[in-house]
């Protein structure tokens, strides 16, 4: 390069200003072009900036505007004539080091490319795990708090109408009592709530729903016992507390990728997601074996209970990928619960007189 | 503290008074369209990570074309310290969620939905963010060689801003003026340029005079569209509760239809007289927006939200048709619930549609309400006194981006 073109104006003519940085005095200055760049003002001591030293800073179109490397963090040199600012970028080999180019960017993409699949791959396979390790450590007594919670909730959404008509509930705790003898936790509290919905659930620490809506569909008492100890199943194996632990770190993590980490209202979604009772599938089919097992050692089929549901969702085969489903798809179940049918060797579970006023608990008595 | 004064060699006399002169904003649009359909993508790409270099990347476009007496701003922020800002927000976050999911369990015993008021709490944080936000943008911001910088307390601010806060909800938002008055002299008497201090000259009352009957055209037919069905609760005025439920019904349309003109007046009567309460020393700006000058912004996001959503159902209804012809599968099919297998395909369309949808709406909204208003606002504003600033010593030091990291977690905007 020719290092000896000097490029020297004898005034300033304010295409190009000095700023030292430390005051906001605009300084026009002249340059020149030796071994460094060489900033003169008159009366003043040139100032040098080394070639390899100059980078670009953000600057309007039209104006080059430039930042030492050696100098003050904030000194910068604004040239506005475009012959003088080409001779200059040329001279300057480490110009554009600070910016970010295309490399940045693939940086960027890269590394947030993995931060998600790191984060994916934690929702499929850490928190489950987490989720099942932790489950038994967590106290009864925290898990009958949360199930307190989501108590309250449950019967602000279906209406606090818990049925209980007095011959209907000696009925009702007869089967849950027979049920509880069949090897149970005793502190469970069973109710029937008022509302359409054919559902039971269970609630952590020991709380089981039945719908009314669901002993309308019912046709004895088999199915319904079925039923609630498949939800007592839940309760033996934590799953309201393994499903909350889950459902939580996932939603908070997903919230996490996308930028939200308050996941505002988080208590009432995460014991809202109790209510919606969307257990893997895997618990699903535990608490299906579960409620198998106590229907056998009470002698009573098991194939009821699959028939019940059978007839409350249909047939699901090319309703829905069993991928996508969380409980197993109800033919599978039948067809399990029918193989795992065995001959009726106990005594019914409630006369035929109280599953009558089982099925009439929601009806008050007529004066 | 990092303190630096520059001696002049010759004792420099009392600069002469200069004219008053315009700020001017000089960003090319294309450009800037260019910029945000870029990071729009890239947004996509990363699911959502490049936000903080498209954050940087857009003020740092709409500070160097920003001219103050001929010299532009310069912002020297960058995507990584707001990256870094948001790790640290998230390690004080987190625990924090989770203080917040156990104290809520304990609160939520005793009565359903009670830990709805906890966020309280979170709205002083969001106000410390503000606050803190705004400082790191302010030392990120160079103007002639020499920062803008910000001190004073983000807790202490964000008390202020609950307490006024409250007295919104009594007074149906009267008071804004007044408190967004405190406020922002609490702000601007911490912010400073150099070694000169920043205040706030606006007054409430200023406010109130020029947007006083927004007010009233906001608030009246809410509160009568609101109350006007209740009619029905009271036996004597049974005979009127048809006729309330249509003014009713009414004022509904008429509030969605005047809602644009409404609050791009409000808009721009408040950056109006925010912009001209800025002081810096004896440096005054002045803005002359006029009220409508950015009622045409709001129509044109309008116009374009609604052409993207036909565009969009268009496109739903062109790929179910493509669909439906190559698999003879019958079109109703694909939109009846439980045929999800069927629907794979669909769904995937769908899916591609809606993000296209979501990226268009984003670049709409950056060039119309970012770009444009910032241009209206720079162009409608002089500064007098310019001369005070020809000689300003540096001083104030770099602030963290955890302000902005918490905004952003919070998912609060504001300045």
């Amino acid at each position: 390069m020719d290092s000896a073109l000097e490029y020297t104006l004898p005034r300033p003519d304010g295409s190009v200003v000095y700023f030292d940085g430390r005051s906001s005095r605009r300084r026009p200055v002249t340059l020149a072009f030796s071994d460094q760049l060489e900033l003169n003002e008159p009366s003043e001591a040139a100032i040098f900036w080394p070639y390899a030293d100059i980078r670009r800073a953000d600057g309007p179109a039209g104006t080059l505007r430039l930042t030492c490397v050696a100098a003050p963090a904030l000194a910068r040199l604004e040239i506005r004539d475009a012959a003088l600012a080409t001779e200059l970028v040329s001279r300057c080999t480490r110009l554009d080091e600070n910016a970010s180019g295309r490399g940045g960017v693939a940086t960027i993409i890269g590394w947030s490319l993995a931060a998600a699949v790191s984060i994916v791959a934690v929702v499929l396979f850490g928190v489950p795990l987490a989720a099942d390790r932790l489950t038994p450590l967590v106290p009864q007594a925290f898990e009958r708090r949360l199930g307190d919670v989501a108590d309250g909730q449950v019967k602000a959404l279906f209406g606090n109408k818990v049925c209980n008509s007095a011959a209907g509930q000696a009925a009702f705790a007869k089967l849950v009592n027979t049920l509880r003898d069949a090897g149970l936790d005793p502190s469970i509290q069973t109710a029937v709530l008022a509302t359409a919905i054919p559902n039971a659930f269970a609630l952590p620490g020991g709380k089981v729903y039945l719908f009314s809506g669901l002993l309308a569909k019912a046709d004895n008492a088999d199915e319904i016992a079925g039923v609630l100890a498949h939800e007592l199943g839940h309760l033996r194996h934590r799953d309201g507390t393994r499903n909350l632990i889950y459902n939580g770190g996932t939603s908070f993590l997903i919230g996490l990728l996308f930028g939200d980490v308050t996941g505002s209202a988080a208590v009432i979604f995460a014991t809202r997601s109790l209510v919606s009772a969307s257990y893997s599938r895997e618990a699903e089919h535990n608490a299906d074996t579960f409620s198998i097992d106590v229907m056998h050692r009470l002698g009573r089929p098991t194939k009821a209970m699959g028939e019940l549901l059978f007839r409350v969702t249909g047939k699901e085969m090319d309703k829905t990928l069993s991928i996508l489903s969380s409980h197993p798809l109800t033919e599978d179940r039948l067809q399990r619960m029918r193989d795992e049918d065995r001959p009726v060797s106990g005594p019914p579970l409630l006369t035929a007189a109280e599953w009558n006023s089982l099925k009439a608990i929601c009806t008050p008595p007529h004066k | 503290m990092n303190q630096m004064t520059f001696v002049p060699p010759q004792p420099a006399p009392a600069p002469p008074p200069l004219p008053s002169i315009r700020l001017s904003f000089s960003g090319d649009r294309g450009e800037f369209r260019r910029l945000v359909t870029r990071g729009a993508g890239l947004e996509l790409i990363t699911v959502g990570f490049y936000r903080f270099w498209l954050a940087t990347d857009i003020r740092r476009h709409l500070w160097s074309n920003t001219d103050i007496d001929g010299d532009a701003a310069e912002y020297t922020g960058r995507g990584k310290e707001l990256l870094i800002g948001f790790l640290f927000a998230l390690a004080i976050l987190v625990p924090i969620y989770l203080a917040y999911f156990l104290v809520g369990l304990e609160v939520e015993r005793f009565k359903a939905f009670a830990s709805f008021p906890l966020f309280v709490f979170f709205y002083l944080f969001g106000q410390f963010a503000i606050y803190r936000a705004r400082r790191y943008r302010l030392t990120r911001t160079v103007w002639r060689g020499v920062r803008f910088w910000m001190d004073g307390s983000g807790w202490a601010y964000a008390a202020r801003s609950a307490l006024w806060g409250l007295t919104m909800i009594v007074t149906l938002g009267l008071i804004l003026p007044w408190r967004e008055a405190a406020l922002e002299r609490y702000k601007m008497r911490h912010c400073h340029y150099g070694d000169l201090q920043g205040s706030f000259a606006g007054t409430g009352w200023d406010f109130f005079k020029r947007g006083w009957w927004l007010w009233l055209l906001t608030v009246v037919p809410l509160v009568v569209a609101f109350a006007a069905p209740l009619v029905r609760l009271n036996r004597a005025l049974l005979p009127f509760a048809r006729i309330a439920t249509e003014i009713s019904g009414v004022l509904w349309l008429l509030i969605l239809l005047s809602a644009p003109f409404v609050y791009g007046v409000f808009k721009a009567t408040e950056w109006r007289w925010w912009l001209s309460g800025i002081r810096f020393g004896e440096v005054r700006f002045e803005s002359a927006l006029l009220r409508g000058a950015l009622v045409g912004l709001y129509w044109k996001v309008i116009g374009w939200f609604l052409l993207s959503l036909v565009l969009f159902s268009a496109y739903l209804f062109g790929s179910a048709g493509l669909i439906a012809k190559m698999s003879q599968i019958p079109m109703a099919r694909l939109f009846t619930a439980g045929h999800l297998q069927d629907s794979i395909p669909m769904l995937v369309l769908g899916g591609i549609g809606y993000l296209t949808l979501i990226l268009i709406l984003n670049v709409v909204l950056r060039i119309y309400l970012l770009r444009d208003v910032w241009a209206r606002l720079v162009a409608s504003t002089t500064v007098h006194h310019i001369e005070v600033v020809a000689n300003v010593s540096a001083r104030g030091d770099l602030a963290s981006a955890l302000g902005e990291g918490l905004a952003d977690g919070l998912d609060i905007v504001g300045f």
